[in-house]
């Protein structure tokens, strides 16, 4: 446990989910970009070695106290089991170079059998993750998975671009697609969640800044729902993550039902927190990059008193978070400072002068 | 009743505007088979579509998906007029150029295209030098062409610091003055322009039209 923490991450979100006292406000700062720099290793080393994904999360809970692990299935998983291409940097999130599917017509070559554990060495490798953080820290903190949503599966298939246009032109393929990913992804949170591992579903393509409203609700929202109930009959839990301008399919977003909702920055939380804060807890949404990356430690602390401002009061809980992962080029010590500033402002009881307090940022 | 030049060009602008991809090359047809001139076709036609997309794409009316069948419908019209267009260009006309891509170690181009694609409705000459593009690729295609515009685009933060290398090539080959640089993407901001010393930064494909043309000077 953090030396200025007096409860566990593990108790705090016992104390959190069943509306008991709390030392301090939750903090989930998304660490997964970041978190071979915290262990002081390259990109490419982590992703190697199930040992360092681990170790990677550990090194930020022990430096940092935040309150959840995320080994990093990633958003790519679906696509390389199936022989979708990745380039290789040595220091830097691999991206899709050849998409395994280039053709509509061809959907039916696709071999999901290949998305199977025994069968996908990169996803075997994150469950060993997994089991180790649960092993060693199982006792203290929860740990989460971060992995694909339905559409952003099927973009990891087939050229996202040719996926949008393909939504007009022939949207009967991409429903097969979506229910083919849908499957496959049923089977592979089952494996997390009968590990204790929380999902955290992010679906960066079926943002609101590529997608409209309407094909959110077409394409994006039953598949959604379908893995959230799936998630929910085994005894799982998860945080709902799109990246960008959510702010008109937020409604939409929480109808799939999810336990947790995360926001972007580029969505208020004032207005997040009036549309659905009634019905599930809130995470947001310190800017990534425009504050924790190009910032200075006052700048961190301004945003973190703002987002306390805005979320403390929101009727079923407020965890302040990274409006989206937190990457390798974040300086680490601005997340102690991020850290720093939630054990200042987030501290209960909140005290309320000090958080309207415009001069108290340092 | 045979359609008049006005209804003709208003059916190219509809075929663009409302994604009739597949029909919009027998509008372009019709157009040149009806004898009318095929720059006018261009601009008022299908230009004129893609225009109206825009400002749609701008009120948050069409989104991306609706912007790239619109692209699709207005090149595939393109690829009917472009043989009726004269060959003589106008010698005083001033050619503004532009070199275009996503800078080395990214591959995510959807953001770049779009800007490629208004750009090109703009009248600019634009060079696609496409996605994960070595960073001294922007400078010597520039220098080559005489662009007066480079335009740099990334998603991801960890290649953010090349959009500075570039500026920092002007720099050094005594260009920034005549080469000025745009930038854009998710992760990029005015205060990251600021910061590498760019000059300007777009927040969408729109923008980026109105900031490339002032930045070029063009009427």
């Amino acid at each position: 446990m953090h030396e200025q923490d007096q409860m566990t991450p593990n108790e705090r979100l016992q104390a959190f989910i069943k509306g008991e006292k709390m030392d301090r406000i939750l903090a989930m700062p998304i660490l997964v970009s970041i978190s071979h720099r915290v262990a002081g290793i390259t990109h490419r080393e982590k992703r190697a070695s199930a040992e360092l994904q681990a170790q990677s999360q550990i090194d930020c809970y022990k430096r940092y106290g935040n309150d959840l692990m995320i080994i990093e299935y990633g958003l790519h998983g679906v696509g390389t089991a199936l022989g979708s291409e990745m380039n290789d940097p040595e220091d830097s999130l691999p991206a899709i170079v050849n998409h395994v599917l280039q053709d509509l017509k061809d959907i039916d070559q696709l071999d999901f059998d290949k998305t199977k554990k025994e069968n996908d060495p990169w996803f075997a490798k994150t469950l060993e993750a997994c089991e180790i953080c649960q092993e060693k820290m199982g006792q203290e903190i929860p740990t989460g998975v971060l992995i694909t949503g339905p559409f952003t599966a099927v973009s990891s298939i087939y050229p996202t671009e040719n996926l949008l246009r393909a939504t007009r032109k022939d949207p009967a393929s991409i429903h097969r697609l979506l229910r083919l990913c849908t499957d496959a992804l049923k089977d592979i949170y089952k494996e997390y969640i009968q590990r204790g591992i929380i999902i955290v579903m992010c679906d960066p393509i079926a943002s609101g800044t590529l997608l409209r409203k309407s094909q959110y609700i077409e394409f994006v929202k039953p598949y959604a729902t379908e893995l959230m109930n799936h998630i929910h009959e085994l005894g799982g839990m998860c945080c709902y993550h799109i990246c960008g301008n959510t702010t008109k399919i937020v409604m939409d977003m929480v109808d799939t039902g999810p336990d947790m909702l995360s926001i972007d920055n580029l969505v208020d939380l004032e207005y997040v927190k009036g549309q659905v804060g009634k019905r599930l807890p809130i995470l947001g949404n310190v800017p990534p990059v425009d504050v924790l990356m190009l910032g200075s430690r006052s700048d961190i602390f301004e945003s973190v008193k703002t987002c306390i401002l805005k979320g403390k009061d929101s009727p079923k809980g407020y965890i302040i978070a990274s409006g989206c992962d937190i990457t390798q080029n974040v300086p680490v010590e601005n997340i102690d400072y991020m850290m720093e500033a939630v054990r200042k402002y987030g501290r209960y009881p909140i005290d309320e002068a000090l958080l309207n307090d415009p001069a108290t940022n340092n | 009743m045979a359609k008049s030049k006005e209804e003709l060009l208003q059916q190219l602008s509809d075929c663009v505007f409302e994604m009739e991809d597949e029909n919009v090359a027998d509008a372009a047809n019709e157009y040149i088979d009806a004898g009318y001139e095929a720059l006018d076709g261009v601009l008022k036609g299908l230009v004129d579509g893609m225009n109206r997309a825009g400002q749609m794409y701008e009120e948050e009316e069409y989104f991306v998906t609706d912007l790239l069948v619109c692209s699709d419908a207005m090149y595939n019209g393109l690829e009917v007029l472009k043989p009726h267009l004269p060959l003589d260009q106008d010698a005083d006309a001033v050619n503004y150029k532009c070199v275009i891509g996503v800078v080395e170690g990214d591959t995510h181009d959807i953001g770049k295209n779009l800007v490629r694609i208004m750009l090109e409705t703009a009248g600019f000459e634009v060079y696609d030098l496409g996605r994960d593009v070595p960073l001294i690729s922007f400078v010597e295609k520039a220098k080559e062409v005489d662009a007066q515009l480079i335009c740099l685009s990334t998603l991801m933060t960890t290649t953010m610091p090349g959009m500075k290398e570039v500026v920092e090539m002007l720099e050094k080959e005594e260009l920034k003055d005549k080469v000025k640089v745009m930038i854009g993407g998710g992760p990029i901001s005015q205060a990251y322009c600021d910061q590498i010393n760019a000059d300007g930064y777009a927040v969408n494909a729109i923008g980026a039209v109105t900031l490339a043309k002032e930045l070029v000077g063009m009427a």
